[in-house]
C-alpha cells in the first residue's frame, strides 16, 4: 500500500467518525456518505449502474429513464425500480454493491490529487444499502493486492487490450472470450467493460489473467491513456462555498447602500 | 422477494450453520457475511472459495462438460464447506457459502434449504 492510499482513510475515516453526510471528491471519482456511510460511488473510469443494468438487458433503458425521470428529484430512484416491479430487491442490492465498489476503487486510488469533501449533498439513486468506509477502504486495498498478486504490471489496465497469439496458450474462459472479441487493439479495459455491462474491476482482473496466461499483451511502456480523470469543474470545487458566496453577497449589498 | 440480509440470515439459521457470506465470483468480494468471527474470517473464506469454484468450472470447461454447477461440498473433519452457485439474470457470477458444523448439521436438509433461499433471493 502506498502512502497515498494510506492519506485517503483518515480523511475517510474521519468522516465516518463524525457520522458525516455528503460527497469526498478525488481525482478518479466520488464517494457518498449518508451519516458517516457510503451510499454510492461513482468514477469516469467504472460504468455506472445504469450501465451495468441496463447493457446486458436485465431492464430496459426506458424503464431507467422513466425511474430517474419519476424518482429523481425525490432521490428514491432504487426504490421505484423495485416497486415497479422492474428488479427483485436483492438483485438491486447485489447491482449497486457491485457498481458502489467498482467506483470507489477508481475513487480511492493513489493518486497526487487532493482529498475534498462537500457536507450536505445526497445521491439521486437514494439509499440502497450502506457499507461501512472502513469496510469499502479495506475492499479497494484487497482489490488493489489481488490485481498485482495475479500479474503485476498496472500499466496494462489502462493501455488497449491486445490478444496475443503464443503457441501453446491455453483457452480463454468463455467470459473472457467475450471481452477478447471486443478488444480491436484501440479499446481499453474501461472501454470493453462498458461495452459488456461488466464492473471495470472484473475487467482488470480478466485482462490481468489472460496476460498472465498469455492471452493478452502487456504493455512495455505506460499507457498513454491514464485512468479516466472527473472533469476539472467537478473535481475543482471551492473548499468553502459559502465563504465565496457570502463575499459576493456582502459586495451586492455594500454596491446597493 | 428477499433482500440479501434477510437470505443470510436464512442462510446462518439453517441447523448447524456457523457462517454464511454472499460472494462475488469474479473479483471475490464477499457481497455480505453472518457469523463467522475471530478464528473464521468470512471475508478470507469468501476470496479463496473463489478459486475453488474458478478451477472446477474450468476443469468442466477443459472435460468438455455442458452442464452447470449446482453445489460443491467440501467435507472437514469437523465441518462442511456448502458453495451454491447461484443463477442469475444480471450475467454476474454469485455463489452463497456456507459453514457448518458437521456434528450438529443435516446435509441434505442444509442442502435443500440453501436452494430454497436462492430461489427466496431471486438475483
Amino acid at each position: 500500500m502506498t502512502s497515498a492510499a494510506v492519506a485517503v482513510s483518515p480523511m475517510l475515516a474521519r468522516l465516518a467518525d463524525e457520522g458525516a453526510t455528503g460527497v469526498l471528491v478525488r481525482d478518479h471519482g466520488v464517494l457518498y456518505l449518508a451519516d458517516g456511510q457510503v451510499v454510492h460511488a461513482e468514477s469516469p473510469a467504472a460504468p455506472g449502474i445504469d450501465v451495468l443494468l441496463t447493457a446486458g438487458g436485465r431492464i430496459a433503458r426506458t424503464g431507467w429513464d422513466e425511474a430517474v425521470q419519476r424518482a429523481g428529484a425525490r432521490r428514491e430512484v432504487g426504490r421505484f425500480l423495485v416497486e415497479s416491479g422492474q428488479l427483485a430487491d436483492g438483485e438491486l442490492e447485489i447491482c449497486h454493491l457491485g457498481a458502489l465498489h467498482d467506483a470507489a476503487y477508481f475513487t480511492l486510488a493513489p493518486t497526487g490529487g487532493p482529498t475534498r469533501f462537500r457536507y450536505g449533498v445526497a445521491h439521486w439513486l437514494g439509499r440502497v444499502r450502506p457499507v461501512a468506509a472502513a469496510e469499502v477502504a479495506r475492499e479497494a486495498r484487497r482489490r488493489r493486492a489481488l490485481l498485482d498478486a495475479v500479474w503485476p504490471y498496472p500499466e496494462i489496465d489502462s493501455a488497449p487490450v491486445l490478444p496475443a497469439v503464443l503457441p501453446g496458450s491455453p483457452v480463454a474462459a468463455p467470459r473472457q472470450r467475450a471481452l477478447l472479441a471486443l478488444a480491436d487493439g484501440a479499446r481499453t479495459p474501461a472501454v470493453i467493460a462498458r461495452l459488456l455491462g461488466r464492473p471495470a474491476f472484473h475487467t482488470l482482473l480478466d485482462v490481468r489473467r489472460m496476460a498472465a496466461a498469455g492471452l493478452v499483451e502487456t504493455p512495455s511502456e505506460p499507457a498513454a491513456q491514464p485512468t479516466a480523470r472527473l472533469p476539472g469543474w467537478v473535481a475543482a470545487f471551492p473548499d468553502d462555498p459559502d465563504i465565496a458566496l457570502l463575499r459576493r453577497l456582502r459586495d451586492a449589498l455594500e454596491a446597493n447602500l | 422477494m428477499t433482500n440479501t440480509e434477510t437470505a443470510l440470515k436464512e442462510a446462518v439459521a439453517i441447523e448447524g450453520a456457523v457462517g454464511a457470506a454472499l460472494v462475488d465470483y469474479t473479483s471475490g468480494m464477499a457481497l455480505g457475511t453472518i457469523g463467522g468471527g475471530k478464528d473464521f474470517d468470512l471475508n478470507v473464506a469468501a476470496a479463496g472459495n473463489t478459486d475453488v469454484v474458478r478451477a472446477k468450472v474450468r476443469t468442466m470447461e477443459h472435460l468438455g462438460l455442458k452442464d452447470e454447477i449446482e453445489d460443491i461440498l467440501i467435507t472437514l473433519g469437523g465441518q462442511y464447506h456448502l458453495i451454491r452457485l447461484l443463477k442469475n439474470r444480471s450475467g454476474a457470477g454469485l455463489f452463497l457459502y456456507l459453514a457448518l458444523q458437521k456434528d450438529r448439521a443435516n446435509l441434505a436438509m442444509a442442502r435443500h434449504q440453501l436452494k430454497r433461499i436462492e430461489d427466496s433471493l431471486e438475483v
